[in-house]
């Protein structure tokens, strides 16, 4: 019973974070324009970055996405799902560190910018990043 | 083991790249490589093949802004939506949310003459409805239109005179 445990959950994070992952890039790649004016926003990246990861950004995302779920280089993939995510926690935590109010832009566009999803945000990317490590200590290199 | 990790990670992002550039290049709703992000430049924008914005129109200069507001040199057009408006705008600016474009249509060609000297402005410099209104005024034939590039944001952050409509 207990062997059986750890791939099962393991199996349950891969299919959470390739989901998530896919599902992230959907709405990327349908307006590229949305998503440069949202990285804008933040304020941080320097401006002739915001274009370059605005076109590409959403389709590392979809490829490592599908490169869990399908077990093609799955601890490749997992690099660097936990590479974005290290980079969107240290994006999120800055701009709520020094009060600057912005839009995610993780999964849809919003009109709202509000601090209290904002930290739901940083705590939900932490806990994916947690499951992101777990997977890659799981996951077999062989 | 780590060898194989590291390749692996190369080729999904070369992938993913390659991917990325050819979409961008065949889809219509690509955007150019570099974007206008300095808003001393005026509207920041990322350059899509289906924006209509027009640089040469945009006034980037509030103090300018604030002597054509006080001197009543231009019809002023706040495009924004109308109980964004109503909470403040420049004074004199008339609504014309780019939202009811068509319905406002009529008003607008009969109270506004071709030849008027008209300014618009929407929200700050991360708007681009000015730059949409004012392309639709010069194809119909409003041959004196210009922009206020930052918009009522970079109004109110000056501190100039705000109007609003009251309940």
């Amino acid at each position: 019973m207990k062997n059986n445990y750890i791939p099962a959950l393991a199996f349950i994070i891969k299919l959470v974070l390739g989901i998530t992952f896919i599902y992230a890039a959907y709405h990327k790649i349908a307006e590229p324009a949305g998503i440069a004016r949202i990285l804008c926003g933040y304020a941080i990246l320097p401006g002739f970055s915001i274009n370059i990861l605005a076109i590409t950004l959403p389709f590392v995302e979809l490829t490592v996405g599908f490169s869990l779920i399908l077990g093609l280089f799955p601890r490749s993939a997992l690099l660097i799902i936990n590479a974005l995510l290290s980079g969107f926690i240290l994006l999120i935590g800055f701009n709520l560190l020094r009060g600057h109010q912005f839009d995610c832009g993780c999964f849809a566009f919003s009109s709202q910018n509000q601090t209290a999803s904002n930290i739901f945000l940083l705590i939900r990317d932490f806990l994916l990043l947690g499951s992101g490590i777990y997977l890659w200590k799981k996951t077999s290199s062989s | 083991m780590v060898h194989k990790d590291i390749k692996g990670t190369f080729l999904l992002l070369f992938f993913a790249l390659i991917t990325a550039f050819s979409y961008n290049h065949l889809s219509p709703f690509g955007i150019a490589l570099f974007g206008q992000w300095e808003t001393s430049k005026g509207v920041v924008l990322a350059i899509s093949k289906t924006d209509s914005v027009n640089a040469e129109i945009q006034i980037n200069n509030p103090e300018l802004i604030r002597r054509i507001v006080q001197k009543k040199e231009r019809i002023i057009l706040d495009v924004r939506p109308r109980e964004i408006y109503d909470q403040g705008h420049l004074p004199s600016a008339l609504s014309f949310p780019l939202m009811d474009f068509d319905q406002n249509l009529g008003q607008i060609l009969g109270s506004i003459n071709r030849q008027s000297a008209v300014l618009v402005y929407c929200s700050s410099f991360e708007c681009t409805d000015s730059h949409t209104i004012a392309m639709r005024l010069i194809n119909l034939r409003y041959n004196n239109v210009k922009i206020f590039s930052g918009g009522f944001r970079q109004w109110q952050e000056k501190g100039y005179k705000i109007e609003k409509n009251e309940e």
